[in-house]
């Protein structure tokens, strides 16, 4: 599904954020991706999302090269990720429904059927009697769950997930680890990058572990192995 | 379309919606993005209203302009005379020559009337202009010759001229003159105005052009996040630019209607002045208003201005905004 094949990425001004990455990730799995800030975590999803480009390596999805796709292709390929971000990014004067709408929107979808998927998106994260209210008017869990409602409306196959537990508190971020992980179920492959180890300490999911742009550990972390 | 999963249908065709209807959503879609443009605009009325004003009155002088250059083509058209011919007949012509020539000249499909004026009406009418009249009496015999007054069918300066050098060929016409300075010099003060209209509204039309392109990239700019985070949800930059580019076209449609309806009521302004000078001329001239064509063209072209000023900011500004990222 997912592919990183020696992948480096250095920015402007000769600051080396990932360093020869290689990893893969199946079709239906669900793995984390934990570091400090500053270890990369952002960029290996900017990577994915194609808001930045490796500067050597290959990233791949469904054995497709990224780096050979066209500056027209991307938003297609932004089309089947489906991403949710930290800070939520919604539009603030657009209803929930609108926000949630706007994929489906943008792919051609009309009438019934856009509404059908987005009540059935909206009904997952349990938003639905909230869709005509603002997302300001909403608390930052919920705001967060119209995020994922966003990401998951097109069914996409792969989900990216920025910190989606950073400001919650413990009871939220489970309620929230539970909707991806009904997700997954279902065949969606899932990355969630998060620094919450706790959080990856209960879940026991397979965890990327990046230091300085390094990859240290892929697989279990070892302090989650069965006493 | 999928670029990464050959197999995952999506959008309308995902939902196998037949040909027809989405040709038909095509349209409705459209429409109903127009109509959110509209609200758009509503909802910033400062901005709005004042790059729909500038554009109404940049638009508004090169309108007005024609509709005054119009008139005057059309006051230089009533004043025919001035392409009268004066054929001079030599004195030695007798009377059934000047007859067969007036017969001659009348079935010319070049000329529209013939007048004559013989000897002795030329002197009365000299007598009576002059005020020579006594002093006239003196002469022994009528110095004045026939003439016979030609009305071309064509009264442009090059074909009446034409026209005489044609004339003043007959046998028994001694000279023929056409009193053209005047004529030509209107018309070239006419081609002048036009001109300067031309070059008036060429420069207005492209500061229209800036502005509009200027309001819309404000728009973008204070769109900016919306914009990434359509981005990041997948939107290409042609979805991006639609909403942007029918606000373009909304202030073309307004500020085309505002023009009309400033040099129209400009016109109706100037109708008082402009009669009194025409009474003065006893013509009997009636001020030409815009007619559809030019009401339509007046719109098209701010139409065009408002999409076109819309899409040099939008291909910009809309590219060059990026996501930062998640």
């Amino acid at each position: 599904m997912l592919q990183f094949d020696q992948v480096s990425k250095t920015y402007p001004g000769g600051f080396v954020a990932l360093e020869r990455i290689n990893f893969r990730i199946a079709k239906g799995e669900m793995v984390f991706l934990t570091g400090h800030s500053g270890a990369g975590k952002s960029t290996i999803l900017k990577l994915i999302s194609m808001i930045e480009r490796p500067s050597t390596g290959r990233v791949m999805i469904n054995n497709i090269d990224l780096s050979r796709l066209k500056r027209s292709q991307v938003p297609y390929v932004r089309r089947d990720v489906g991403i949710i971000f930290q800070n939520h990014r919604l539009l603030m004067n657009h209803t929930v429904f609108d926000n949630v709408a706007l994929p489906l929107v943008i792919e051609g979808f009309t009438g019934k059927e856009m509404v059908k998927r987005v009540h059935a998106a909206l009904d997952k994260v349990g938003l639905l009697d909230k869709q005509r209210c603002l997302p300001e008017t909403l608390s930052g869990g919920e705001q967060q769950r119209v995020g994922i409602a966003r990401a998951v409306v097109n069914k996409p196959p792969l989900l990216l997930a920025d910190e989606p537990t950073g400001n919650l508190d413990p009871e939220l971020s489970r309620d929230i680890m539970q909707v991806f992980e009904a997700f997954n179920q279902v065949g969606v492959s899932v990355l969630v990058a998060t620094h919450d180890l706790g959080l990856i300490a209960r879940m026991r999911y397979r965890t990327l572990t990046l230091k300085q742009g390094k990859m240290i550990n892929d697989g279990l972390m070892p302090l989650q192995e069965p006493v | 379309m999928s670029v990464l999963f050959s197999g995952r249908a999506s959008g309308a065709k995902a939902n196998r919606i037949s040909a027809l209807r989405r040709f038909l959503m095509f349209f409705v879609h459209h429409f109903r993005q127009a109509l959110a443009s509209l609200g758009e605009l509503w909802r910033t009325p400062t901005a709005s209203v004042l790059t729909i004003v500038v554009l109404g009155l940049s638009l508004t002088l090169p309108a007005t302009l024609h509709l005054l250059v119009k008139n005057a083509q059309q006051i230089s058209g009533s004043f025919a005379k001035a392409a009268e011919i004066n054929l001079f007949i030599r004195d030695t012509a007798s009377a059934q020559q000047i007859q067969s020539l007036i017969t001659i000249l009348n079935a010319d499909k070049q000329i529209s009337s013939v007048r004559h004026i013989s000897k002795e009406q030329a002197m009365l009418e000299f007598q009576e202009a002059s005020g020579f009249g006594a002093a006239l009496s003196y002469l022994t015999d009528n110095p004045l010759p026939d003439v016979l007054v030609v009305q071309p069918v064509n009264t442009d300066p090059s074909a009446a001229r034409a026209l005489m050098q044609q004339l003043s060929n007959e046998r028994i016409v001694e000279f023929a003159k056409l009193d053209l300075e005047w004529l030509t010099r209107l018309e070239a003060i006419v081609g002048l105005l036009q001109q300067a209209v031309f070059a008036i509204a060429l420069l207005l039309l492209s500061a229209v052009l800036f502005i509009v392109s200027n309001t819309i990239r404000l728009s973008i700019i204070s769109k900016r996040e919306e914009i990434e985070v359509m981005k990041l949800v997948g939107a290409t930059d042609a979805f991006i630019q639609r909403p942007f580019l029918y606000t373009g076209f909304w202030f073309g449609v307004l500020g085309g209607l505002l023009a009309f309806l400033v040099s129209e009521a400009l016109l109706w302004w100037l109708r008082g002045a402009i009669s009194k000078i025409t009474d003065l001329y006893q013509s009997d001239f009636q001020i030409q208003a815009m007619n559809l064509t030019e009401f339509l063209s007046i719109i098209l072209l701010a139409v065009l201005l408002g999409v076109v000023g819309s899409y040099l900011s939008v291909r910009r500004h809309i590219r060059a905004i990026e996501p930062a990222g998640p």
